[in-house]
């Protein structure tokens, strides 16, 4: 078909769905076959296995049951990132700081969210909208005291893009002392850490020496094959807090490793 | 900023009062500019283009009486701006277009055969069908990237979601609408 047929053809479909799209109406997503899970619902039957192998086997049975595990990569190690769609438009990056590694899922419920609590610096970010990316940059002049330009990103993730021994990267920073911890009425693992990046002076281009710093809390649910990523500057206390009120529901599709381009992802970051 | 309601313009244009165009273009300008600008690349062919939508909608209005308002001058404006596209020379076309052609070719190929205007209907209408099908944001994805020929982060923009997953809804739709279209008997 030539393009212009193509094109007419397009134009032609029913008036009443181009109405229908010309402003996103949230609301409707609702009406489409999602199952919400409120992340307070227990997965008891996990949780109380969990729960009897931690009892009897003690810590090293409860390790072996968290849903992410973490490395320091060789420094030869190297991860490839597409960020083009062209042979030349990839980066190699190797000397990475931590890499993070998640169960082989072949597929990952996609899952969007709302905050339940923000800070009332964040206040106007709080509406009823699902998202799958939230980010706070435009309210950065609210944190003076930062030392980068994010008050807190949340970004979800699926598994599945990470099989065949895939990473999330954390490449700049380096992260302090890492706490695991599995959030009962959340239902999910945890891993969280501060972590800085120290830049040296630069005396010909008049720069001082400093350092950036931000939290990082991972929240994984291995049965579901999801991750939630919160970042930020606004501290480790207020972080926990937005994590602990987030509502997360799934959208009813599923994401599965052909579904991605790259198969390892960043961290750090998260500005734009 | 209040806006007249759409039956209110329509009286306007009923009456043949040259307040209506003022009015459509108040409310429905920066759509109709949008609609013209994500097709064609030239400043001067989007003005003409949303000149010409007006005329247009003042030409039909009466006898017509649309509703939705929106989705007509849309579609007016598309129809003037596809054709002024596809006169263009390669050089004059926007790439962001010609993308949206190509994703377009993946599921509706060159082998359909739409030599008449009411085989070209056809299709329209299993289209909609299909869309009719889909969960309300997978078609919002769709009109918005196919029809209104939004980019990609536009439409992340929109509905507060992540570019690489409207992509990946996107590509599954595609791939959805080739089926429905093989299983329709509309594909050679």
């Amino acid at each position: 078909m030539k393009r212009e047929q193509l094109s007419k053809v397009i134009c032609n479909i029913d008036e009443r769905q181009i109405a229908e799209a010309y402003q996103f109406n949230p609301d409707l997503c609702s009406d489409s076959p999602e199952r919400i899970v409120h992340m307070s619902k227990k997965r008891i039957f996990t949780f109380a296995l969990a729960a009897a192998l931690i009892l009897s086997l003690g810590i090293a049975a409860y390790a072996a049951f968290f849903s992410m595990t973490r490395r320091v990569p060789e420094k030869s190690e190297t991860f490839r990132i597409n960020w083009e769609p062209n042979p030349s438009g990839y980066l190699d990056w190797s000397n990475a700081k931590l890499a993070i590694t998640f169960p082989e899922t072949a597929e990952s419920k996609e899952i969007e969210f709302r905050p339940g609590w923000l800070p009332d610096e964040l206040s106007s970010l709080k509406n009823e909208l699902w998202r799958n990316r939230l980010t706070a940059e435009g309210l950065a002049d609210k944190y003076p005291d930062m030392t980068g330009s994010q008050p807190l990103l949340i970004e979800t993730y699926s598994m599945s893009q990470f099989n065949n021994g895939g990473a999330l990267l954390l490449l700049y920073y380096v992260p302090d002392e890492i706490i695991e911890d599995h959030w009962d009425d959340l239902s999910v693992d945890v891993m969280r850490f501060h972590c800085t990046q120290h830049f040296d002076a630069r005396p010909e281009h008049n720069i001082d020496e400093y350092t950036l710093e931000q939290d990082i809390i991972l929240l994984s649910n291995a049965d579901e094959g999801w991750v939630v990523r919160l970042a930020g500057e606004i501290g480790m206390d207020q972080l926990v807090k937005v994590a602990k009120n987030l509502e997360i529901r799934e959208t009813g599709n599923v994401m599965t490793y052909d579904d991605f381009e790259n198969h390892y992802n960043f961290m750090d970051g998260g500005v734009g | 900023m209040t806006h007249l309601e759409d039956s209110k313009i329509i009286s306007l244009f009923y009456e043949r009062s040259e307040q209506a165009i003022a009015e459509l273009e108040r409310k429905y300008g920066a759509a109709v500019v949008k609609t013209a600008a994500n097709i064609l690349s030239s400043k001067q062919d989007v003005e003409e283009c949303a000149n010409d939508t007006y005329l247009g909608v003042w030409n039909t209005i009466p006898p017509q009486n649309p509703n939705p308002l929106i989705s007509y001058v849309c579609k007016i404006a598309r129809n003037i701006a596809t054709l002024k596209y596809h006169s263009n020379t390669a050089i004059k076309r926007n790439g962001q277009y010609d993308l949206v052609l190509d994703e377009l070719e993946e599921c509706i190929p060159s082998a359909v055969n739409v030599e008449s205007d009411y085989e070209a209907k056809e299709l329209s209408d299993a289209i909609s069908r299909f869309l009719d099908t889909l969960k309300y944001e997978d078609r919002f994805y769709f009109i918005r990237r196919y029809w209104y020929a939004d980019s990609i982060s536009d439409i992340a923009a929109m509905t507060q979601r992540d570019s690489h997953l409207i992509s990946v809804h996107l590509f599954r739709t595609r791939e959805k609408l080739y089926h429905y279209l093989k299983e329709e008997g509309l594909l050679v």
